[in-house]
């Protein structure tokens, strides 16, 4: 959100929020790499850390309340994506998913917590690296796991079909394992970030515009920010599945490189 | 377990549709600069568009 909602306005025009109100200013003039985004990456990272390691030190049989939502979560993801996708080798992969998916959780979630109200992922970068990690991750488990040379040929050449059609088929199969699979895994958590983040400005300034308005356009403001609070629930659902469906093909590409066959 | 590989699934059709339109249809395109044409990036899109159909049958279809 902008700093000040007055700036909706300049003059009467009503100014609609553009991709201009994603890049925003570092928070303290003199160092320019602390924007807000990265700032509450940070802040995620240490949340995160600290909820699981508080949540995990006094573990007892009998659980606290609060060891009991740091198992739900836990469980959640160990019984979800971790042994129904990976099979009995998920054990490995378990600290990877869950990081991956409550630090993305947190990230998304940050987007509607009132004052922070910016989801990190909205900034495209944080998503490139995600699908960068992911990447690396997957091609070294099937690679490991495979040998080079197989690994290698089960990706290029699908079985059963006539020589010649290699020509064809080769290049998009490369191009679907080195390309599209990490970059549509990015694009997609960043286009779903960047959309609700567009949609909930337009619905809460465009409101608080139509305020300043005659009587009539008040209505339709109040009608206005009534949508923005009933699409903010509508993002928590978005940003819970996006985090939840960034793991599951995470998780999925991974068994994909552990079976034997791709 | 079904349900998760009709997700997987999903994913990995699209996936295939994508890269077959996107490096098909980029080869015709640069084709299509190199020898001052117009029509190869047209036969370049659809060439990929039925080599990525054609994976996706070889994958789930047979």
């Amino acid at each position: 959100m902008r700093a000040l909602l007055n700036l909706s306005a300049k003059g009467d025009e009503f100014v609609p929020p553009s991709s201009r109100d994603f890049v925003l200013p570092p928070i303290f003039e003199d160092i320019a790499f602390l924007t807000k985004p990265i700032l509450f990456s940070f802040v995620a990272a240490i949340l995160v850390g600290l909820f699981f390691s508080a949540s995990a030190r006094k573990a007892a049989v009998v659980p606290s309340k609060f060891q009991f939502a740091g198992e739900l979560v836990y469980g959640f993801v160990r019984k979800d994506l971790g042994t129904e996708i990976l099979g009995h080798e998920f054990r490995r992969f378990m600290p990877y998913l869950f990081t991956l998916f409550t630090f993305i959780l947190t990230n998304n979630i940050f987007g509607i917590v009132p004052f922070i109200q910016f989801p990190t992922f909205s900034r495209i970068s944080f998503a490139y690296v995600l699908g960068i990690i992911a990447f690396g991750v997957f091609h070294y488990v099937g690679l490991r796991k495979q040998g080079v040379k197989k690994y290698i040929k089960d990706i290029m050449f699908m079985p059963g079909v006539p020589k010649p059609v290699y020509i064809l088929l080769t290049p998009i199969e490369i191009a679907t394992y080195l390309v599209v699979r990490p970059l549509t895994l990015s694009l997609r958590l960043f286009a779903n970030m960047f959309a609700g983040h567009l949609l909930l400005m337009i619905f809460f300034l465009g409101g608080e515009h139509l305020l300043q308005g005659a009587v009539a356009m008040k209505f339709v403001g109040v009608l206005s920010f009534g949508m923005g609070i009933a699409l903010t629930f509508f993002e928590f659902l978005v940003q819970c599945l996006q985090a939840y469906i960034f793991t599951l093909l995470t998780a999925l590409y991974i068994a994909g490189g552990l079976a034997d066959e791709h | 377990m079904t349900k998760r590989s009709d997700e997987s699934a999903i994913w990995t059709i699209l996936g295939y549709l994508l890269s077959g339109l996107l490096f098909w249809g980029g080869v015709g395109y640069f084709a299509d600069r190199f020898f001052n044409t117009s029509y190869l990036t047209l036969v370049g899109i659809l060439m990929g568009m039925g080599g990525g159909l054609y994976l996706v049958w070889l994958r789930f279809g047979r």
